[in-house]
């Protein structure tokens, strides 16, 4: 006993290092997924209530700060919707077009998809990883690889897709981290590619696998493909910011910048889409 | 120790909750934050020794490791390990001022993001790629708010340096 006293620094040190090792070793076991759980079991009450407190003076001084606009972006708003309304009858009218020449060609109907508001309280802590943690979890219905979409300046664009769900947390990959692969395609060419983060210090992406003999000009507007079995198609994801083609290479790599701005996102919508297991065993193999 | 232990909790859990803050993501520079905790650990470390650094580290660590995306033991590893080694060069080996802290910050914050790398190549974390981007721009980051944030943790650990006879 005497022994383990005087050499308590050392001992503990080699402990602590085996766990790490082991840890590292069985990372997908429900033993590490259980110390994790604890350990945000125990964090996830502060940053809920941090993010409460936050979110309450900032909606305070918004209140007062903001009032003297409120005037003018009322009119503003009022033009905007009178707008709108004219549209509504024109959209309808072309929905039910849509509709029936989709039948008339035998395509698919596009399904329309539930969504769970969720607030987010908290950003990865570390400069390697970039998620997000969302205050909706397991109990409100949120599944893994379910997609996540925003709204900002008026555009609905994804997010990222849920990538670990606790009771009343979960987790999201975004489109900037560079784990997340995406299936992606130019909304005027069709032509589809691969896009993923650039890298953990950046919010651009890239995408990859587009042929060299592609015409991809600056602005072009990037949405999903659709394949991958995760994001259903035609969901706003940025624009194209320039295009590398180099000689030693068959493709070209795309930088996109992405239609949401990361850094001020705060409230997100989960689709409920479940996966397509069968595509995304093929996509990201059997895990 | 009792204070400091109630203290060092408090410190960990203020730590990754600003950390982990969306408004936090305002202090990014060239697309990094600074690692308060490990600061924190650092800290600990240098004025109370091996032991006390290294049990901080492996308690903040897991902590880390389970509010961020990285497997158990990737994030705690390196601040354990930081946390023994910054211990034995602790205020009895180094002469606390401005640039021993800054030295001492920037050399553990490089060895830290080298200890990760050299982690996730060893159990394949796919994620971890770009380190030039990371570490250095980090490392220069924690070096420059080291010394204010040691300041800061003198005055709240006060009681108990002059008591282990560290002032």
């Amino acid at each position: 006993m005497d022994f383990f006293i005087r050499h308590k620094t050392i001992i503990t040190f080699i402990a602590f290092t085996l766990f790490c090792i082991i840890s590292l070793s069985i990372k997908s076991s429900s033993f590490t997924f259980t110390i994790e759980g604890i350990g945000n079991a125990f964090t996830v009450p502060f940053q809920k209530a941090y993010h409460g407190m936050q979110g309450g003076f900032s909606k305070l001084w918004k209140g007062y700060t903001e009032l003297s606009g409120v005037k003018k972006e009322l009119r503003a708003t009022r033009k905007r919707l009178q707008k709108y309304e004219s549209l509504t009858e024109e959209i309808s009218e072309l929905k039910i077009e849509n509709r029936r020449l989709r039948r008339l060609l035998g395509l698919k109907e596009r399904i329309q998809y539930d969504s769970i508001p969720a607030a987010i309280i908290s950003k990865d802590p570390d400069n390697w990883f970039k998620t997000l943690i969302i205050d909706k979890g397991e109990n409100d219905g949120i599944k893994v690889n379910m997609p996540v979409l925003a709204y900002q300046g008026g555009y609905k664009a994804v997010v990222g897709k849920i990538a670990e769900v606790r009771n009343s947390i979960s987790r999201i990959v975004p489109i900037i981290s560079p784990e997340m692969k995406l299936g992606v395609m130019f909304q005027e060419t069709r032509i589809p590619g691969l896009l993923h983060g650039l890298s953990s210090t950046s919010n651009l992406c890239v995408i990859e696998y587009v042929s060299r003999s592609s015409i991809i000009k600056y602005g072009t507007v990037v949405i999903t493909s659709g394949q991958g079995g995760v994001f259903p198609s035609g969901l706003l994801v940025g624009k194209v910011l320039k295009s590398d083609v180099l000689k030693s290479q068959a493709y070209q790599r795309i930088i996109i910048k992405p239609a949401l701005d990361y850094s001020s996102i705060e409230e997100v919508f989960v689709v409920k889409k479940e996966p397509n297991t069968d595509l995304l065993n093929i996509f990201e193999g059997d895990k | 120790m009792t204070f400091a232990h109630i203290y060092t909790g408090i410190l960990i859990i203020i730590s990754i909750v600003i950390q982990g803050h969306s408004s936090f993501d305002v202090l990014r520079i060239a697309g990094v934050k600074p690692d308060i905790l490990f600061i924190v650990v650092i800290y600990l470390a240098y004025n109370f020794g091996s032991f006390y650094g290294e049990v901080t580290g492996f308690i903040s660590g897991i902590i880390h490791d389970s509010v961020s995306n990285s497997p158990l033991g990737l994030l705690t590893f390196p601040k354990m390990a930081l946390g023994f080694i910054a211990g034995m060069f602790g205020r009895s080996v180094l002469k606390s001022n401005i640039i021993t802290i800054i030295l001492l910050i920037f050399s553990a914050s490089i060895i830290k993001g080298v200890f990760v790398l050299l982690l996730s190549y060893i159990f394949h974390q796919p994620a971890i790629s770009s380190s030039l981007n990371v570490i250095l721009p980090e490392a220069f980051y924690n070096a420059f708010l080291a010394p204010s944030l040691f300041f800061i943790f003198d005055k709240i650990y006060h009681d108990e340096l002059m008591r282990e006879g560290s002032m």
